[in-house]
């Protein structure tokens, strides 16, 4: 498996878990108080620290594990991955975006609309690696 | 997604007639991963014609040597 695809695989994972982690602890909050939670700065800054050092971590692993491939720059295939995968999750994060806004028009709710574009954002960075992924295992 | 390209080639056979080189050479010589090698192989991606004229000058044969169009491909 080429560094990149191991890449793909490992931020993939991360933000599933991190971003797991973070909608867990605000739906959990949110049922408590029984209305969407406010935007919780710490819990933002536990998130991007988390995601960051499984991130970081892991590719050291992956560059440790596969020393020869670490500093492989993208050739013409994964150019081409990379750039139909950022245009399949441009099409997520737009129509997250939308469903964001029609979430806002019906609820009139500031922190519901800032969870709604944050897991958008999640969801189009989580869906531009699976894509990834599945070029990498296909034709491209 | 997932639609082979209607293009067959005889890279394989090329590699295997040129001293057995292995696709980590080819990939290294012509400035591509290993698996774009395999990819190309398994015709699951087609090159770039830069990369096409590469493998087919590392070879010393035609284009046409290297690649081929097939129509059945196409469906």
């Amino acid at each position: 498996m080429a560094f990149h695809e191991k890449s793909a695989w490992l931020m993939a994972v991360s933000l599933l878990l991190a971003g797991g982690l973070y909608y867990w602890v605000v739906v959990t909050l949110s049922i408590e108080v029984n209305r969407p939670v406010p935007p919780l700065v710490p819990l933002v800054v536990a998130y991007t620290v988390l995601l960051t050092v499984l991130a970081v971590v892991g590719h050291i692993a992956i560059a440790v594990l596969a020393p020869r491939n670490s500093s492989s720059v993208l050739d013409e295939r994964e150019r081409l991955i990379a750039r139909r995968a950022s245009h399949a999750a441009s099409y997520v994060m737009g129509v997250g975006t939308l469903v964001s806004l029609g979430i806002y028009l019906f609820y009139q709710s500031g922190d519901l609309l800032f969870h709604s574009v944050f897991a958008s954002l999640m969801l189009s960075q989580i869906s531009e690696y699976l894509v990834q992924i599945v070029y990498f295992r296909t034709s491209v | 997604m997932g639609r082979r390209p209607p293009i067959t080639n005889r890279v394989r056979e090329l590699r295997d007639q040129n001293g057995e080189m292995t696709q980590a050479q080819l990939g290294k010589a012509i400035g591509v991963t290993r698996q774009t090698i395999i990819a190309i192989e398994q015709n699951r991606y087609s090159p770039s014609l830069e990369t096409a004229f590469l493998i087919a000058r590392l070879f010393d044969v035609c284009l046409d040597d290297v690649f081929q169009w097939n129509d059945e491909g196409q469906t």
